[in-house]
């Protein structure tokens, strides 16, 4: 039975959903209705009928509500207060506003909370920037993918190698023969003297070590940008070179440089050493850092060709070195490599014909030029390789550190929000939803996390000018233009602001109203599960950083002070780079004349001096002239007075003396770890065999062991050494100086010099100095690792402070009464203490069998290395203790401090 | 049918003309439109009274309840000097507009 008051009172009752709907308008609403409906029954309508086409007429009530709304209020946009906004979520204002409050409110807690993660943030930016930059070198060439360096892999009687060095006429066949060579360009060191290039212009002369001899194409190869000069023609012509900027501004200052002339000395090995003229037609941009091809000038190839008459066609020699082709898109490159092995072919062949015996391999392949700088670590390399395995290490901690940052960061909003539930009280009780409660603390939390990243922007471009000065880089904050890295930047913040606001959002949200507000759910004090389980892991990770940069230190320390074998202290090397033929023959007269000073105590002359990275070798064959699998071993040449001077201890024999002998011709010395190489099981045993040499085949026998002594520096095994009386490698004469009014020595030593070598520049150097350069990655590392060490244990420390003082906050009423009670500071301290010593050591227990595992993985590197001693756990163990200790003991003893009147005040 | 603009424009001065004739509630007005326009202006019947509430505040009529004789009450509207003087003036405006438009379109006016 239809009801007609019934249904206008259930009518009247939609209309109270719009609150513009004052009563006064709602009655006069119901009387226009009942009018209507008596209208329609006049026409013949039922009730029903009549009743709802009534309704229908007069329209929804928000609708009329939202007039009503227009006329009373000045609003702009004249949308009730109560209607939804299109764009924006319901309460969006409110949301923002209450949650900057909440930041001003707990300014301090806020802004740890903030500078922790974005100091997590910035470092973990950094080191991302920097195993990117290592991952990017060559790659800034134009279509780089398609660019390779041809390499050999090479078998003959003295063994198997790969090497980087190809013959010159390579690259001009493969452009000839082979359609999808787009571009083959070679770049060939000066064949003598690529390390000392004598470059003389006017009054100014330098040794230079990057100059390079390149077919004219190379610029259309590699992206060099020209700054004057033409790239098409200017290495067309013999006797030209292109220069960089900075050497443009070396040897010209400020005049312009193009179409001068550099006077340049080449060594071609063919007797004649001579400078020349050389015509400077083009200037380019300086090296970028992140080449492997690191250059200052280069010279046209038309120049090599006039010089050496037969650079063309010389298969075989040794000296030529870099090709690099580009192929053409699609090709396929393992096809394309079993294709060139027809020149192999070629040179196996010229190789039989010269040296009338066989090779057993000769392959060439092919590297893509972007992996070169990280992965090639054959022979003949221009540039030291990256270390991929550094990289990987410098990954996973700049991970370690951003997990840091957010665990303290989401810990440490979870505690903050635990001072809300009144507010979640008081919001559901005015009818909030669970849903918009969630949105809203998920909401706050994006906004804090958004102003961390923001921070975290600004502080990594302050730390980039720091670190590029550590690590010798560029690196800027351009990299972060690619979207991937954008999107990931965006990914991680969604993660962090969702992680921080989980627990508030879900948590928080489902507490009942009631309890709430009638203090029934205090914020705990004790810390949930989950807080304790990222208190516990921020701690791990610092304490096995700590552990870790430890031992990189101690590492570090051992090989700086292990016995190097030898005297490298007061000892100053000249390096002879011109003019050598002088040194080799008059050199007990050159030195007699540098010992004329009384602060010169010695001086010795030999091929290479203790540190530097030889390679030169002889193959040493018991049997006369059968060099058949006979081993390769590093030479010294020098003269009798190497070793008294450089103080290397003999084991065996004797050393190299005057008069004791015809040693020149008659004798070697090798060291210990040479004894198993030739095949003897003890110095003992050696003595006396008899020995040929490839490089002067003259039959000579050992005389003497000496101990074994780090030639080649600290990182390696002392490898097998073979000393031999010979002068015609002589490059180095050592002096072993008092180190006392030095300017007169060194003036004194300057114009010895001068008289012996005119015109050839004055370079010297301090062994004890070179050495320490030797150890510039593992300093670099152990650096890095320091400093991000300390920030990951700030940080961890930040958030235990801001934790430590929430809970001590928190338990403000328990404290003052326990001082009520008669309790002392120090028992109020303790007690707060006792909890979080806990979790400290759990955290050095999860810690401590990881980093165990992993120093051990990465000391196996070394030849040399420590032991790892329960000492480093222990002192990593105490120093955390005793700072989260000292940072908890802050908030005790403040909390302590307060009068407990002033807490107990609201009971 | 006529346009939304129209119909905005137009509701004033019909509003005010019809209450010049004399006193009337809501529903009465709304069939007064009806009737006078033959069903061409169909308004929706609940936005009319903001309109009038507005027109109230605007000072150009003022309302009363009444209770009637079977115990009905409704708001009746009356017109003020200051709506009679509104009035005159929307009158004018939409004179001129309409002569305006006759010219241009030849037509002789003409009520049907």
């Amino acid at each position: 039975m239809f009801d007609l008051e019934k249904a206008i009172l259930h009518w009247r009752k939609t209309l109270n959903k719009n609150d513009a709907l004052e009563d006064g308008y709602k009655e006069e609403l119901e009387s226009h209705l009942r009018d209507k409906v008596e209208h329609l029954r006049d026409l013949g309508f039922s009730e029903i009928e009549a009743f709802e086409e009534a309704v229908k007429k007069i329209g929804e009530a928000p609708s009329i509500g939202s007039e009503y709304f227009k006329t009373d209020t000045r609003h702009i946009s004249g949308r009730p207060s109560w209607q939804k906004s299109r764009w924006l979520p319901p309460l969006f204002s409110n949301y923002l506003k209450i949650g900057l409050r909440k930041i001003k409110r707990q300014k301090i807690y806020s802004l740890i909370n903030i500078a922790g993660l974005a100091v997590g943030l910035a470092c973990c930016a950094v080191i991302i920037f920097y195993v990117k930059n290592e991952l990017s070198y060559d790659s800034f060439h134009k279509d780089a993918d398609r660019i390779y360096r041809v390499a050999v892999h090479r078998i003959n009687i003295v063994g198997e190698h790969w090497f980087v060095a190809t013959p010159a006429p390579l690259g001009p066949e493969l452009m000839r023969s082979y359609p999808q060579v787009e571009q083959a360009v070679r770049v060939v060191p000066p064949y003598e003297n690529a390390s000392h290039v004598l470059v003389v212009q006017g009054e100014k002369c330098f040794f230079e070590n990057r100059v390079w001899f390149a077919d004219e194409d190379i610029f259309v190869l590699f992206r060099m940008p020209f700054i004057q000069g033409n790239p098409r023609t200017a290495l067309t012509h013999p006797n030209t070179v292109v220069i960089t900027e900075g050497m443009a501004k070396k040897y010209f200052g400020e005049e312009a440089a193009l179409g001068k002339t550099l006077q340049i000395e080449i060594d071609y090995d063919t007797g004649i050493v001579e400078l020349q003229d050389y015509e400077v037609t083009g200037i380019i941009k300086n090296a970028p850092a992140n080449t492997h091809l690191k250059y200052d000038m280069f010279l046209s190839m038309e120049t090599m060709r006039s010089n050496l008459a037969d650079f063309e066609e010389n298969w075989l020699n040794p000296k030529a070195k870099y090709t690099y082709v580009k192929l053409a898109p699609s090709t396929d490159v393992a096809d394309f490599e079993e294709q060139i092995q027809r020149i192999s072919q070629t040179v196996l062949q010229k190789y039989s014909e010269k040296y009338n015996r066989k090779m057993d391999l000769y392959e060439l392949f092919l590297q893509p030029v972007t992996k070169i700088h990280m992965f090639s670590h054959y022979m003949r390399e221009i540039d030291p390789p990256g270390n991929w395995y550094y990289l990987y290490i410098y990954s996973i901690i700049a991970f370690l550190i951003l997990l840091i940052g957010c665990m303290n960061f989401i810990n440490l909003s979870a505690a903050l929000s635990t001072t809300r539930t009144k507010e979640v009280g008081l919001r559901k009780v005015v009818g909030a939803q669970r849903r918009q409660l969630v949105w809203q603390f998920l909401g706050e939390s994006f906004l804090i996390t958004f102003l961390a990243f923001i921070l975290a922007f600004g502080l990594t471009s302050l730390l980039l000018v720091p670190f590029n000065q550590m690590a010798g880089t560029e690196l800027t904050l351009s990299g972060l233009a690619q979207p991937v890295v954008l999107l990931s930047l965006l990914g991680l913040l969604l993660f962090v602001s969702i992680g921080s606001g989980i627990y508030p959002a879900l948590i928080l949200t489902g507490f009942s109203p009631v309890s709430v507000l009638q203090g029934k759910l205090a914020p705990t004090s004790r810390g949930s599960g989950v807080q304790k389980i990222l208190v516990v892991g921020q701690f791990a990770i610092s304490i096995f950083l700590v552990i870790c940069a430890l031992t990189v230190f101690k590492q570090l320390n051992f090989m700086k002070g292990r016995a190097l074998g030898f005297d490298l202290k007061q000892k100053l090397v000249l390096r002879v780079k011109s003019n050598m033929e002088h040194l080799r023959r008059d050199y007990e007269a050159i030195k007699n004349d540098f010992l004329q000073n009384p602060s010169i105590t010695g001086a010795t002359v030999s091929s290479s001096v203790p540190g530097d990275r030889t390679n030169s070798g002889y193959y040493m064959t018991p049997r006369m002239e059968d060099f058949k699998g006979a081993p390769f071993i590093k030479v010294i040449t020098m003269d009798y007075d190497f070793i008294p001077e450089y103080g290397i201890e003999m084991i065996a024999g004797r050393r190299f003396q005057r008069g004791a002998g015809n040693d020149e011709r008659e004798g070697y010395l090798i060291n210990l770890a040479a004894v198993k190489d030739l095949g003897f099981s003890s110095p003992e045993e050696a003595l006396g065999k008899n020995f040929m040499a490839s490089y002067h085949r003259i039959n000579k026998r050992i005389i003497g062991i000496t101990d074994d002594f780090h030639y080649r520096g600290m990182q390696e095994m002392v490898e097998p050494l073979v000393m031999d009386i010979e002068n015609s490698l002589f490059e180095a004469i050592t002096l072993s100086i008092r180190v006392e009014n030095m300017n007169n020595l060194m003036r004194f030593i300057r114009s010895t010099w001068d008289e012996h070598f005119p015109g050839v520049p004055f370079e010297y150097s301090f062994l004890d100095e070179s050495f320490e350069r030797e150890y510039r990655y593992e300093e670099q590392m152990g650096r890095l690792l320091g400093i991000i060490t300390s920030l990951g244990l700030f940080i961890a420390c930040l958030g235990l402070f801001g934790l430590a003082s929430f809970v001590a906050r928190s338990r403000i009423k328990e404290i003052g009464i326990r001082k009520v009670l008669g309790a002392s500071t120090t028992d109020i301290v303790t007690m707060l203490s006792k909890r979080f010593v806990l979790l400290i050591l759990i955290s050095v227990l999860i810690a401590s069998p990881i980093a165990w595992y992993s120093i051990n993985k990465w000391l196996q590197d070394f030849a040399y290395r420590i032991d790892i001693g329960l000492f480093v756990f222990f002192v990593a163990a105490v120093g955390a203790l005793v700072i989260a200790l000292a940072t908890v003991s802050i908030q005790g003893i403040r909390a302590a401090v307060t009068n407990p009147v002033n807490s107990l005040r609201n009971e | 049918m006529v346009s939304k603009n129209l119909m905005a424009a137009s509701t004033k001065p019909l509003i005010l003309t019809i209450l010049d004739r004399g006193e009337m509630y809501g529903y009465q007005i709304i069939q007064n439109v009806i009737q006078l326009s033959g069903g061409t202006l169909e308004w929706s019947e609940g936005m009319l009274y903001p309109v009038l509430h507005r027109m109230e505040k605007e000072n150009f009529i003022r309302s009363q309840w009444k209770i009637s004789t079977n115990g009905r009450r409704r708001k009746y509207y009356h017109l003020t000097e200051l709506g009679k003087k509104e009035l005159e003036k929307e009158r004018n405006q939409w004179m001129k507009v309409h002569k305006m438009l006759s010219k241009l379109w030849a037509l002789t006016p003409s009520f049907d």
